[in-house]
């Protein structure tokens, strides 16, 4: 739990311990391994008499040893790795709280206020407006975390042909009305046609949560390029360019991990819980997709790339089921 | 009129209790971060604007709430600070009073139950002000100015905050009796005398670096083991 910098370094200092107690004993190991061949070698060539069984012996106790050092280099890894992920999962915890409990102490603030005074009907208004904000916040979250925990390790079972170009447009436009942006923000470029296999509903999630990161992230214009296409060797493309603030390349590591989010979590200054690119990465694997990103670097915006299998050359009969 | 600095980022929650609280009469003002609220609080250069109250969230962008908070009491203003936080568990709490706020409220949180607390810190600041007696008070060579929050020492002047105010008064109109911690936790703190806590051993301590000449052998302000602490005015 990061909520203060006091525990939040206990954290850091917990994580650096474990790393440095790893790293040492590696250190340890490979240097008795060294010392103990040396001095193996070097008594060997001294001796006399069954010099081949110490030649055998050496040698069951360099494979021995090498197999204990990479036991012990497998075992920090993997620690290293659980460190990170418990960090994250402390950031998650903190984020959904957030999250969850601001719309929640919204909804209620307005509902005592509705309960306890008298209102203008203007004001009533505007305040079932502030409410109806609040709870697409809330599902908007519910829909994540539930996304989050249906799409992981799962490939799609009944692929079903759609329209890849219709699909990401549409998806465009429920972007638009969400965030309430002028039409031009966003600038579709590509195919007005692309039929694929997949799950419309599972990729539509992915398609919105790349836009709405792109909204998110974006300075105080919205300018996002969206292109479709398709390559000669059946693959679709998807690519969201958008000019908001970009990240370093040490972050673009770790993007797609569950719960990752840039910043601590009590200084955040943009709302979110850490799954909407992890949903996005999910929903692309069960496609048997890759996505990636790239950015020049902070403040210089971000381009975020889908590439999915399964392209229909010739359009099936019958009604694509694109949503 | 009292008035009120809302320091919020999130602008529905702003804007709700910011019309609940004019409804009620107060004078309020919100600001969206943390290096806004200090700027408008201490105001340097230009004539402070006066709050007499900040609510406080303590997720805010850029630089958090407890470090707002430990800023303005660096600064030396000692505005009665109520903070609103997600994070409702005890070990927040105590935090949160630690670093400098004055009373603590989870989200989501009930309007009247709001209003209420924020009453009440403006009406414990009137007790420890001047509304109960004493207004002033001498312990030892220590000269306590309930009115302005302060203690006149070997040549230093301390200020008080709210807590320590009220704590310090508390002792002083039970001056030679012993006070248990059950009461002050219940008194000051306003929360249930059985909460386990260290707060109130670091505020003794606190007060002792004000009142004592030498705050690790007391003359004044004595720990009576397993009964609680017993202020002496003349040693």
């Amino acid at each position: 739990m990061p909520a203060s910098g006091s525990q939040l370094s206990g954290a850091k200092r917990r994580k650096w311990l474990h790393i440095t107690v790893g790293v040492a004993l590696i250190v340890v190991t490979v240097a008795l391994t060294v010392g103990w061949q040396i001095l193996g070698a070097s008594e060997i060539a001294r001796a006399r008499e069954a010099v081949t069984l110490r030649w055998v012996v050496y040698f069951f106790g360099t494979v021995l040893f090498s197999l204990l050092i990479a036991g012990l280099v497998l075992i920090v890894t993997l620690l290293v790795r659980e460190v990170r992920l418990n960090e994250r999962q402390s950031n998650f915890v903190s984020a959904v709280t957030h999250e969850l409990k601001t719309p929640v102490a919204s909804l209620k603030l307005y509902l005592d206020t509705l309960q306890l005074r008298e209102l203008s009907d203007g004001r009533r208004e505007e305040f079932y407006r502030t409410m109806q904000q609040d709870l697409q916040r809330l599902h908007a979250t519910i829909n994540n975390v539930l996304n989050a925990a249906m799409y992981t390790d799962r490939h799609v079972v009944d692929a079903q042909p759609l329209d890849l170009a219709k699909l990401v447009r549409h998806s465009i436009d429920l972007t638009v009305t969400r965030h309430q942006l002028p039409p031009d923000c966003f600038r579709y470029e590509g195919a007005q046609e692309l039929m694929i296999r997949g799950d419309a509903t599972a990729l539509e999630t992915a398609v919105l949560n790349l836009l709405d990161n792109a909204v998110k992230y974006s300075k105080d214009k919205v300018e996002v390029r969206v292109e479709v296409s398709r390559n000669g060797d059946g693959q679709a493309h998807l690519r969201v360019h958008d000019r908001g603030v970009g990240m370093s390349r040490a972050h673009l590591r770790f993007i797609f991990k569950r719960f990752y989010r840039i910043g601590r979590e009590v200084r955040r200054s943009r709302t979110g819980t850490g799954l909407g690119l992890f949903i996005v990465k999910s929903v692309v694997k069960g496609h048997r997709g890759t996505v990636s990103a790239e950015s020049p670097g902070p403040d210089l915006g971000s381009t975020f790339t889908i590439t999915l299998p399964g392209v229909i050359e010739e359009p099936e009969g019958g009604q694509p089921a694109a949503s | 009129m009292p008035r009120i600095l809302i320091v919020e980022d999130e602008a529905n929650l702003a804007k709700g209790m910011q019309f609940n609280f004019e409804i009620e009469g107060y004078d309020v003002a919100v600001a969206a971060d943390g290096a806004e609220a200090l700027k408008r609080l201490t105001s340097k250069g230009q004539p402070p604007e006066g709050f007499d109250l900040v609510i406080l969230d303590v997720m805010l962008p850029g630089m958090d709430g407890y470090a707002v908070a430990e800023r303005l009491r660096e600064a030396g203003d000692f505005t009665p600070i109520l903070m609103l936080t997600a994070k409702g568990r005890p070990e927040d709490i105590v935090r949160g009073l630690e670093g400098g706020a004055d009373d603590y409220l989870a989200k989501p949180f009930e309007l009247p139950v709001l209003l209420a607390r924020v009453k009440g810190l403006l009406r414990r600041r009137e007790w420890a002000r001047g509304g109960a007696e004493p207004a002033a008070a001498r312990v030892g060579e220590a000269e306590v100015d309930f009115g302005n929050f302060e203690v006149r020492a070997r040549g230093q002047t301390f200020h008080l905050t709210l807590l320590e105010a009220m704590l310090l008064k508390l002792l002083v109109q039970n001056a030679g009796r012993v006070v248990s911690k059950g009461e002050i936790l219940e008194k000051v703190w306003n929360v249930s005398p059985d909460t386990a806590t260290r707060a109130v051993d670091n505020f003794i301590m606190r007060l002792r670096k004000y009142i004592e000449a030498d705050p690790r052998l007391p003359k004044h302000l004595h720990t009576v083991r397993g009964a609680g602490y017993k202020l002496v005015l003349e040693a």
